[in-house]
């Protein structure tokens, strides 16, 4: 076993923890699931891709806030899929990025906690929801979606894949049997997570939209070098890190690495989640299918290399918004 | 604001446009699972493995 089959295999182990409230979730948002919409309904293109689509993925890194992307795409004329992820949503709506202005405006929910809650609960969203098509995981705490539900965002559902290859015992298998049961006798769409909603949105934009083009802003996978050492120990939760790493051990740099962005002229810090992230991500992006091209117009971040074009935003959006 | 690490001249390595410049080394599993455990850091979800590497990439319909 190499060292990322055996990092990836600490991960889901990490992850497996919660396997109990995982089903609980499933379980809890069935009915729902059920008198509800499939992810697949949020495209209406026959073939295996649009060649003239194309989405914006939003994410909620430091660069997207450090250029102001945000303002520069609601100042555009952008006329593709906004794919936001939910930790952005609401700063994006604020910065007025709304589905007024954007009408394929998505929003992205795939982990199972209820801390998630949090960016569904704001009145712009309860403002802008009813105009806002959500995609969700079936393992999403319902709490989580039954906020968004009273925005009115439109939920959609899909399967997030973990131990389908397991076969027919596995929760990916009986799941999704659930829920053809009753009014989806097609099935979900499945998408690969990548292990964080970004990766997710990624998928959704050419696995369930089927643009194209994808581009990326705020998808870092990496700190900003004047990022606080208390929010990159952390992966940005701010908890109390100070018992858990050593500042002063050998290893520090090795767990807080540094790497050069070739694209982009700049450093970034990856901590171990966005090493583990960030290899996988790359990795996706250089499998995906030759007519998908992949934009990283964050213009910072560790998100660089094989089938990846880095592109500032502005240049993006000016090639992409006729 | 506060920095992190002392500042490199960024414009010196430009150049260097087609491969990754490392700057430190990798990490190992045991350090990887060290700060998991220790920092109590946890991912959004786990990346999908399979002998049928398509599927990895997702399922149209399941």
């Amino acid at each position: 076993m190499n060292l990322k089959e055996s990092i990836e295999n600490t991960m889901k182990e990490t992850h497996y923890k919660s396997f109990d409230q995982w089903v609980q979730n499933f379980a809890l948002n069935l009915p729902n699931i059920w008198n509800e919409t499939s992810a697949k309904e949020i495209c209406h293109i026959n073939s295996e891709y649009d060649q003239k689509s194309s989405a914006i993925v939003i994410g909620r890194g430091p660069s997207i806030d450090k250029h102001e992307h945000l303002k520069v795409l609601a100042e555009s004329n952008y006329k593709g899929n906004i794919i936001c992820c939910d930790g952005k949503l609401v700063d994006a709506l604020n910065a007025g990025v709304t589905p007024t202005k954007f009408p394929k405006f998505f929003v992205t929910s795939i982990e199972p906690y209820s801390g998630i809650r949090k960016h569904y609960d704001d009145p712009i969203i309860d403002k802008y929801g009813d105009q806002i098509k959500g995609v969700f995981s079936v393992l999403t705490d319902p709490s989580v979606v039954d906020r968004a539900r009273k925005s009115r965002i439109k939920i959609h559902w899909m399967h997030s894949l973990f131990d389908y290859n397991e076969g027919k015992k596995s929760f990916n298998h009986i799941s999704a049997l659930m829920v053809r049961a009753k009014n989806h006798s097609n099935g979900l769409p499945a998408i690969q997570t990548g292990g964080n909603v970004g990766t997710s949105s990624w998928f959704v934009g050419w696995k369930i939209l089927k643009c194209s083009t994808v581009a990326l802003i705020g998808l870092n996978h990496g700190w900003e070098e004047d990022d606080s050492w208390e929010k990159i120990i952390s992966h940005g939760n701010y908890y109390d890190s100070s018992k858990g790493v050593d500042r002063d051990s050998p290893t520090f740099k090795k767990l807080f690495k540094k790497i050069y962005n070739p694209d982009f002229g700049c450093y970034c810090i990856l901590d171990p989640l966005f090493q583990f992230y960030s290899t996988a991500f790359k990795e996706f992006i250089s499998r995906s299918p030759k007519w998908l091209t992949t934009i990283n117009a964050t213009e910072g971040g560790s998100i660089f290399g094989d089938r990846i074009h880095g592109m500032k935003f502005k240049e993006f959006l000016k090639k992409y918004s006729n | 604001m506060k920095t992190n690490f002392k500042k490199d001249n960024v414009n010196n390595s430009t150049n260097s446009s087609s491969s990754t410049k490392d700057v430190e080394k990798d990490l190992t599993q045991e350090e990887f699972e060290e700060y998991i455990s220790k920092s109590g850091a946890k991912g959004s979800f786990m990346i999908y493995r399979s002998a049928k590497k398509d599927e990895e990439l997702g399922i149209d319909e399941l």
